[in-house]
Parts: C-alpha cells; sequence; structure tokens
C-alpha cells in the first residue's frame, strides 16, 4: 500500500514536469510546478509513515521505549515545503500577471525577447 | 557558554541579516535610516566572520553549533547543527564581502528607484540565505536556504519591471530553479529514507560504502538540484536572462555569491556526502561539465552584444574554471578551483558595477550605441580596465594567479595519473582564456574607446560612492594578485585542507573518534610567482615598442623614398589613412566569427528563450544525471 503512495510520488514529479516541458501556456506551466511539489510533499509524508503507527504527540512521561508512532520529522518538513511552495506560486502568479500586462499574451512562445 | 562567545558567531552573522531585512522594511521610510541599517548588519556580519578566521582558518578549528543546545546523543545528530569548518567560513567570507560591496554601491545606485526598502529587505534575505546555506550542517536546512534565496534573487531579477525583459527572466529563472530546488528537496528526502538522519555530518559517515540504488537516485538528484544554482550549462541561459535585467548591485550577488553557492553545495555533496572523488567517473562528470561551461559560454559571450549579457556568460565561463579545478581532486586542483572562485567574485563584481555605472550614467547598456566614454568617465574606465585584465588573466592581477594554478593542476594531474584527458582539458581552459581576453578588448574598445557618440556628450563621471565601491573591488584584485602565496597560506589551503580531511568534520559534529577515513595534510603549493611574469611581460612590451620605433625612423633610400610617401608602407607604422569609423558592438572579431558561423548560429538558435525548452534541458540533464549515477556510482 505504502508502494502505491512511492508510485504516486514520482508520477507526480514527472507529470509535473511533463507539464512544464510541453504546455505553451504561462498559467499551465505555474500548475506543472505546483504538481512537481505535490509530488515531492507526498514522497515526504509516506516515507514517514509507519503502519499503525500513532499520531507523534507525546510529553516525555507519556513516551515509552514500545510506543509506536510515524516519523515527526519528515512532518515537519512536509509543513516548511508546503509553505516554500505557497510562496513560489504566489510569485509566479504575480509575475504571469505582470508578463501579461506588458506582452498582452500568455503564450510562452511569444515571451521571448531574451534570446541568443 | 557565555553569549559572547566565539561559538556563537555564526548565527548571529545570519541573524543580523535577517533583522536587517525585518527591520529595514518597517522603519525604512527614510532613505538615510534604511541605508544606515542594511550597511550595518551587513558590516557587522561580515565583522563576526572576519573575527573567526584566526581560529578556523589558521588554527583548524571546526565549530558545530546546535541549535537550542539539542545536540547528539548515542553518536546520533538529534538536533540541527551550524556546522563552520575552512570550506564554510572561505564560502562565507567571499558572500560577505561581496554583500558588504554591493550594498556600497546600492547606496546612490538604487537612489532613483521606487520602493527601495523593500529592496533593501530582499537584497538582505539573500544575502542570509546565502550565508545560511553555506554555514549550515544539515541537509534540510541547506534546502530552506536554498529556496529563500532562489525566492529573493527571482524578485529582484523583477525589481525594475519595466526594464525589457525583467519579467520575463525572472519568470524563466522562478520556472527552472524550483525545478532545480524540487530535486534537491527530493534528493534531500531520498536520504534521509536510506538513513534516518539530515545532518551533513552523520550523513558523511553513513553513506560512502552503503550506497544502493535510492541514494544513487539521490546523488542525482543533488547534483542537478546544486547545478542549477549554480548555472552550469545546460543552466547557464537563465543566468544570461536574469543578469541583463537585474540591478548592477544584484548582478554581483547573483554571479559572485548565488553561483557559489551551487559550487559549494556539489563540493559537500561529493566530497563529503558520498566522498566519490576517488573514482574516475565522477571526476569524469565534474571535468567535463565545467569544461563544457568553460568553452559554451564563452563563445555565447563573444555573440553578445549587450554589455551585462555578455559579462553574464563570461562569468559563467569562470566558474566552469572553478568546478573543473575542483574535479581534479588533488589539494593543489581544490585549493587553485578555491583561489580562482574568489577571484571570480572579486573582479565579475568589479565589471559588473563598471557595467552598472555606464548604465547609469548613459541609460544603455548596448554596445552597438555606447562609445568613447573614457573621455568622461575616466576613472571607471581605469577600474573597468583592471577588472578586464583580472579575468582575462594579465599579470599581476589576480586571474593571472589563480588560472596559472589551474593550469598547473591540470598539467601535473596529466602527469601523475598519465591520462591524455587532462592536457585536453588545460588547453580548453587556455584557449578560454584567450577568447576571453579577445572579448574583453572588443568590450573596452566598443565601450570605453573610439568614438563619443553625440548623445553621451554630457555624461557625468559615476558619484562618489559607486566609484568608492568599484575601488574596494579593484585594491582587492591587485592585493590577492600580488601576494598569492598569502592568499594560499591563509585562505584557500586551509580549506582546500578541510576538504580532503572529512574525518575531521564528522568528528567535530558526532564528537566520536575521528573515523578512519583518509587524512591529507600535505601542502602543496605552485611554484610561481607573478612579479617575474610581470617582468617578462613589461620585457616584452619594451622590445615591441623598441622594434617600432626602429621601424619608424628606418632609413629610407632614394628611389624608395618616392614610393614611401606619406608612410604608407613604412615598417610596423604603414597603412592606410581612413576616416574614423565605429567598430560596432559585434564586428571585431567579425573574421573568427565568420568562420565559426554555423557554430554561432546553431547556438543562438539553441538558446531560443521560450521556457519550454530550457524545462526539457533540465529534464534532460537529470535524466542524463540519473542513468549516469545507477551505471557508475
Amino acid at each position: 500500500m505504502i508502494l502505491m503512495n512511492y508510485i504516486c510520488a514520482f508520477f507526480l514529479m514527472a507529470l509535473g514536469l511533463y507539464t512544464v516541458v510541453t504546455k505553451h501556456n504561462l498559467l499551465k506551466t505555474v500548475i506543472g510546478l505546483s504538481i512537481m511539489d505535490y509530488g515531492v510533499n507526498l514522497l515526504i509524508v509516506s516515507v514517514g509513515f509507519h503502519p499503525g503507527g500513532t499520531a507523534p504527540i507525546f510529553s516525555f512521561t507519556e513516551l515509552h521505549p514500545e510506543s509506536f508512532f510515524v516519523d515527526p520529522i519528515p512532518q515537519a518538513l512536509t509543513l516548511t515545503s508546503i509553505v516554500i511552495s505557497a510562496c513560489v506560486t504566489a510569485m509566479s502568479l504575480a509575475l504571469v500577471m505582470k508578463i501579461y500586462e506588458q506582452y498582452g499574451t500568455m503564450d510562452t512562445r511569444e515571451v521571448r525577447r531574451l534570446r541568443g | 557558554m557565555n553569549w559572547l562567545s566565539y561559538q556563537h558567531f555564526p548565527i548571529y552573522a545570519i541573524m543580523v541579516l535577517f533583522l536587517g531585512a525585518f527591520l529595514v522594511v518597517l522603519l525604512g521610510k527614510n532613505r538615510v535610516v534604511r541605508a544606515a541599517l542594511a550597511l550595518l548588519s551587513v558590516s557587522a556580519s561580515l565583522a563576526l566572520l572576519v573575527a573567526l578566521v584566526p581560529r578556523v582558518m589558521l588554527g583548524g578549528e571546526i565549530i558545530a553549533y546546535w541549535m537550542g543546545g539539542r545536540g547528539m546523543s548515542g553518536g546520533y545528530a538529534m538536533g540541527i547543527a551550524l556546522e563552520v569548518d575552512a570550506l564554510s567560513l572561505f564560502f562565507a567570507l567571499l558572500v560577505a564581502v561581496a554583500v558588504f560591496v554591493a550594498c556600497l554601491y546600492s547606496i546612490q545606485y538604487m537612489e532613483h528607484d521606487d520602493n527601495v526598502s523593500q529592496y533593501y529587505t530582499l537584497f538582505l534575505l539573500l544575502a542570509g540565505g546565502v550565508l545560511g546555506l553555506v554555514l549550515s550542517g544539515d541537509l534540510f536546512n541547506m534546502f530552506v536556504m536554498v529556496e529563500i534565496l532562489t525566492f529573493a534573487a527571482v524578485a529582484l531579477t523583477a525589481f525594475r519591471n519595466t526594464v525589457t525583459g525583467a519579467l520575463e527572466a525572472a519568470f524563466k529563472y522562478l520556472v527552472v530553479g524550483s525545478i532545480g530546488s524540487v530535486c534537491i528537496l527530493a534528493g534531500t528526502i531520498m536520504l534521509y529514507a536510506q538513513t534516518h538522519t539530515l545532518s551533513l555530518a552523520q550523513l558523511s559517515l553513513l553513506l560512502p560504502g552503503n550506497l544502493n540504488n535510492a541514494t544513487k537516485l539521490a546523488f542525482a538528484l543533488l547534483f542537478v538540484g546544486f547545478g542549477t544554482k549554480a548555472f552550469l550549462v545546460p543552466f547557464h541561459p537563465l543566468a544570461a536572462d536574469a543578469h541583463g535585467a537585474a540591478p548592477a548591485p544584484i548582478s554581483v550577488l547573483i554571479s559572485g555569491v548565488l553561483t557559489k553557492s551551487g559550487i559549494y553545495g556539489i563540493i559537500r555533496l561529493v566530497y563529503f556526502l558520498f566522498q566519490n572523488m576517488d573514482l574516475g567517473a565522477i571526476r569524469f562528470l565534474l571535468v567535463v561539465v565545467g569544461s563544457l561551461s568553460m568553452f559554451v559560454c564563452v563563445t555565447m559571450a563573444l555573440a553578445q552584444h549587450d554589455f551585462k549579457r555578455l559579462l553574464a556568460f563570461h562569468s559563467i565561463s569562470q566558474i566552469g574554471y572553478v568546478l573543473t579545478a575542483v574535479g581534479l581532486a588533488t589539494t593543489l586542483g581544490v585549493s587553485s578551483g578555491l583561489y580562482h572562485a574568489m577571484n571570480h567574485t572579486i573582479f565579475k563584481g568589479l565589471l559588473f558595477l563598471a557595467a552598472g555605472a555606464v548604465l547609469h550614467e548613459t541609460g544603455t547598456t548596448d554596445l552597438n550605441q555606447l562609445g568613447g566614454l573614457a573621455k568622461r568617465m575616466p576613472r571607471t574606465t581605469a577600474l573597468f580596465l583592471i577588472g578586464a585584465a583580472s579575468i582575462s588573466g594579465i599579470p599581476p592581477f589576480n586571474g593571472f594567479a589563480s588560472k596559472w594554478l589551474i593550469y598547473q593542476a591540470a598539467y601535473q594531474k596529466a602527469v601523475e595519473s598519465g591520462h591524455i584527458g587532462y592536457l585536453l582539458v588545460t588547453i580548453v581552459a587556455l584557449v578560454t582564456s584567450t577568447l576571453t581576453l579577445a572579448s574583453f578588448i572588443k568590450v573596452s574598445q566598443s565601450v570605453f574607446f573610439g568614438r563619443l557618440p553625440e548623445r553621451f556628450e554630457k555624461v557625468k563621471e559615476a558619484p562618489f560612492g559607486m566609484r568608492l565601491a568599484m575601488g574596494v573591488f579593484a585594491l582587492l584584485c591587485v592585493a590577492t594578485g600580488l601576494l598569492p602565496q598569502a592568499v594560499v597560506k591563509t585562505l584557500t589551503l586551509p580549506a582546500a585542507q578541510a576538504v580532503e580531511n572529512v574525518g575531521r568534520y564528522i568528528a567535530a559534529a558526532l564528537g566520536t573518534e575521528m573515523p578512519a577515513i583518509r587524512t591529507v595534510t600535505a601542502v602543496e603549493i605552485g611554484v610561481w610567482n607573478p612579479i617575474n611574469w610581470l617582468l617578462l611581460l613589461g620585457v616584452s612590451l619594451l622590445s615591441v615598442t623598441l622594434v617600432a620605433l626602429l621601424g619608424k625612423y628606418d632609413r629610407v633610400s632614394e628611389n624608395e623614398g618616392a614610393v614611401r610617401a606619406g608612410g604608407k608602407y613604412d615598417l610596423f607604422f604603414g597603412g592606410e589613412k581612413s576616416v574614423h569609423s565605429q567598430v560596432g558592438g559585434g564586428d571585431l572579431f567579425w573574421g573568427f566569427k565568420h568562420n565559426w558561423r554555423h557554430y554561432f548560429s546553431f547556438m543562438h538558435d539553441l538558446h531560443s528563450g521560450v521556457v519550454n525548452d530550457y524545462a526539457l534541458w533540465a529534464a534532460l540533464a537529470l535524466a542524463l544525471a540519473i542513468v549516469f549515477s545507477q551505471i557508475v556510482l
């Protein structure tokens, strides 16, 4: 079951990259980047998952050698990563908006004043 | 631990920058206040790092600082660490110096822009991000810092969003930069899944020798990720776009600081985490990618007709030198690579600031429109020429010293390993250096010499604050060029030895006995002296002058005299007298470009400017790296 998560995670990453490479709409490019981020986030959470584990919320008195819980570090990492990807999405959407104002198009093939 | 004790200095150095970033946006209504705040935080950061030099660089101490006092137990790293060895401090000093000078320059350069307090906030975030990256001892923290610096760099690229192409450049950088960041994060998490630690020291202990397919994949992901940050070859168009649009002090940071963070990441990856530099294939990878970056970017630079875009391609070309030297895996190679990294920050910073001064005074960086500025901006011209001489490797400036060391290291490696490929690398490096000189002759000719166009008759010299910042870099160019032995001894050799002595890095963080990993203490410094080469250059210059003068006073026999009238056939001084014609940005080396026209037009078409193509290159690089790592590791 956890294997399905890994497969999905890498599939999402590849799908995102495919979107960025093939789609000519600036907004779709941004969506592709977000899909890549979702893939990585799914990968991180899956890495920390132990089947049957409880939530990793304990005080020191409750913690025993036999307590079985999922790895809390990847969850912390995911939160950080989600916040960062939200920032990147916001920034790229702002850029897309300004580009549309200046160039009057959303097509990546026409946004190429810098080349050569 | 006393709060003033030196163990705290690294975290303070990062904190003052981030604190400054917040304070500037809160209190930055007044232009004096915001400049003072920014300058104060960058100089405090620089001072804190310089204070560590005696202990870390000369004393060889490694500072392992655990955040919140949560260290390690049972040989396992529990907390988040800052770990400062000579390599980290070397890069941190580079960052701090470049940031300080760029901040000094910004004060007058950004005077006429809107939202300057936001500019300083992003500027300090970028500086803090890079400093955090190089001082961190934790792989995930490195990722967070990479994201902070990418984010700030993208925002700063688009800061002057009315400039042609600024938004476009920022968007492309964001897209490919994000692909790189996702690679770094995925690589980090793959390593975590296999080893259950994020501490660099712990990973360096666990990974070597215990590779499986997942960690091999992680190597490829991290390599490509840091390669994006260093703008190595398939990613170089982004650097050119970003530099062309960003304000000059930001170009200094992108070329002098951001690319260094990528190089730092690659060094940590191959020398520390995986320790696979003894594999021929990994050396091959680094040297080939480095040589490709060197050559492709220098030829791209020759075809440019925008001042800053041209400098940007040269910047990546010089990064290629650094990577190649680091890939040689000898103490001399690493030491010379780091020396060149330092020099690159200094002379490239100087050149970008000079380009910024030209833009500030004339309003354009188009080589076809500029000309003759030496008459109006003599001081900027002199400073630019120092930078140009440095990057082209002319003694006694610093570029000569480090490039010489790199040639020597590559040649020595060729002799030692008996591998013909390293000789080829030396040749590529020499050719690149020649092409660099050629392209800087073109720039000086079409910007500073030649005829002054009428519209620039009233151009003034750059203001004092900007000249001061350039002066600092120029002084450093001369100082590091004239005292190479001192630089090698105090800065680059300790850093190179830190790279070779991985065991000490692990032991310092984990407090365990020093693991039995190779420790190298050999001192190898190149045998060369820039003064001799300067004398040689002087002697050849003198002989050329002498011959030329002799040619002028050549005795002319009676019957030849008629033919020679007008000096048309004089030795060395002959030639047609012609009216002055402006040589445009593109055509000084038209013969060369004509002969190579197929190559140039191919490269021009390849750099199409469509973001999908650049993403495709990234995907291709990633695919190649994954296949490569699965096969050879």
